[in-house]
């Protein structure tokens, strides 16, 4: 319980860094440290994000097909492919990659700064260690997050038009027409409702994981484990949450 | 300016647990002084340092600075003390993400709006006081552990701090750097005024720099201040473990060697068996 404490309070503070000390003529974030953040979580994780997402449209297009095939139906697969890709599995993946390349990262920098007494020299040199370390990590994981996820989106569809083209003899300008006909804003605006979420999610739970480690190098790498870990499952937890939210404010209209 | 003592600690007690850490450790620090903590390792002079920080509270007692009391004040105002002092870490504690000079400059950037050429221009004249000069560039990983205190020592009176804490300047420095440290360490206190708080157990830098002295204990003792005055005043101590101590003697009030019988205790956690002795 302890730890749910101290993680609202990391989001207080966080929140408080970035919209109110500002105004108060406090030091603000460096934009320098933000950009920095920015190519590292986001710009470095472009190709593990695009193979991933080519494999997850490539898979999509191929079982939907076989599927839809039965009912001679294959002409579907494209509003398969931009329902679960927009709503849900761009997102997903691009979430899982970032908490395996940056939220593990995150966690392992911030615990090994604690343990060698970094964390304590900026306490010492009156530097707040959440708006040094933690808020531009955080700045960065929202804004690259819905940046992967769009990208993300493209190379999926990019994913399930090589199939469409190669294996189901559709012709590019359908596939094109479909996918834009079949996808509505309230698909894309559910993806990127998730993206933001999970960047958030992300940043504070492995920021605040890497700031209570304790005990050496061990200590280091048991909070990383826990970290992704704890990512991992917040994040499906939450996505589900999201998911039904969107469900039931739908539900109505259709 | 505030009159009296600079630093002024009153029966600091800490427990860990069920150890005593310090107990009931008392001294003051006036301006301009050079105040030097002692003991053998592990008898809690970092820790004491730490308590006088305020990155540590005590169980009991009272630590204040320039006549603030320190365990009781809330970030804001420590956020504000402490930029009036600068803390050189016994590790150096430098942020390894970060080149040498970017470092130093830390201080500044952050916490004072100052031109990038006088910010550089600072940078290499603290890096040249502690005879660093040319290493901006490098990080932290590519230096020497010794090094890496000297940068931490250059980046703790980046700010030209009042008061400057220093936890083992100069251990795994060879004899000349330690000389140049202690050196550099006499100009600031003795030409700029500056009061200075080194923790160490050279011997021979602590008599070098130290105006006032405090010596914290061992085993039995351990967490109260033995001896404290001048150098001289401690230099002639008649407390054997002090004596002990600054001469470096294996043995002494802390023992070389065990009894037999207190060895057999502690290492069985009872009285030798009577039926053995034959």
């Amino acid at each position: 319980m302890a730890g749910l404490s101290q993680f609202f309070s990391l989001n207080a503070q966080i929140l408080y860094w970035i919209f109110v000390a500002p105004f108060q003529g406090k030091p603000g974030v460096r934009a320098s440290a933000v950009f920095h953040q920015m190519v590292n979580i986001g710009v470095q994780a472009v190709p593990m994000v695009a193979l991933t997402s080519m494999s997850i449209g490539v898979t999509l297009a191929m079982q939907g097909a076989h599927e839809l095939s039965r009912m001679g139906a294959t002409s579907f697969v494209p509003d398969l492919l931009s329902l679960s890709l927009l709503r849900e599995l761009a997102a997903l993946m691009t979430g899982v990659v970032v908490i395996g390349r940056s939220g593990s990262a995150i966690t392992a920098e911030l615990g090994t700064m604690k343990v060698s007494e970094e964390i304590e020299a900026l306490e010492v040199m009156s530097i707040n260690p959440i708006r040094f370390l933690v808020v531009p990590r955080f700045i960065a994981l929202v804004i690259m997050m819905p940046c992967l996820v769009v990208f993300s989106n493209y190379i999926g569809f990019v994913g399930g038009w090589i199939i469409c083209l190669f294996a189901l003899d559709m012709n590019t300008m359908s596939y094109i027409l479909r996918i834009v006909d079949s996808a509505h804003t309230m698909d894309l605006a559910s993806g990127m409702v998730k993206s933001v979420v999970f960047g958030w999610l992300i940043a504070t739970i492995s920021s605040q994981k890497g700031l209570s480690v304790s005990g050496g190098a061990e200590g280091v790498g048991k909070s990383t484990t826990d970290s992704v870990v704890l990512c991992i499952l917040v994040m499906l937890v939450v996505d589900a949450f999201i998911t039904a939210c969107f469900f039931f404010i739908e539900a109505p209209v259709s | 300016m505030s009159e009296g003592p600079i630093i002024e600690v009153k029966d600091l007690v800490r427990k860990f647990g069920n150890r005593t850490v310090l107990n009931g450790v008392s001294f003051t620090v006036d301006k301009g002084d050079t105040m030097i903590i002692m003991g053998g390792s592990g008898c809690g002079k970092s820790t004491l340092l730490r308590h006088i920080i305020g990155s540590l509270k005590p169980t009991s007692g009272s630590v204040k600075i320039f006549g603030d009391e320190v365990t009781t004040m809330s970030k804001k105002d420590l956020e504000r003390l402490r930029l009036r002092f600068g803390m050189n870490f016994q590790f150096g504690a430098l942020l390894q993400s970060l080149t040498v000079g970017e470092n130093v400059a830390l201080p500044l950037i952050e916490n004072s709006k100052v031109d990038p050429e006088i910010v550089d221009l600072v940078v290499k004249l603290k890096l040249e006081l502690v005879g660093l000069t040319g290493f901006e560039n490098l990080k932290p990983s590519e230096i020497s552990g010794g090094m890496r205190k000297r940068v931490g020592l250059a980046r703790a009176v980046a700010l030209d701090p009042e008061l400057l804490f220093s936890d083992e300047p100069t251990s795994g420095l060879d004899p000349i750097m330690t000389a140049v440290i202690d050196q550099l360490t006499l100009d600031l206190t003795r030409k700029l005024d500056m009061t200075a708080v080194v923790v160490t157990h050279d011997m021979t830098s602590a008599f070098r720099i130290g105006t006032k002295m405090i010596v914290l204990g061992a085993g039995k003792r351990a967490g109260t201040v033995i001896a404290a005055g001048t150098p001289e005043e401690v230099r002639n101590s008649p407390d054997l473990e002090v004596q002990q101590f600054i001469k470096g003697e294996p043995d002494g009030p802390v023992p070389l060697k065990l009894a037999p019988e207190d060895y057999i205790v502690r290492l069985l956690g009872q009285e030798r068996p009577k039926s053995a002795t034959s």
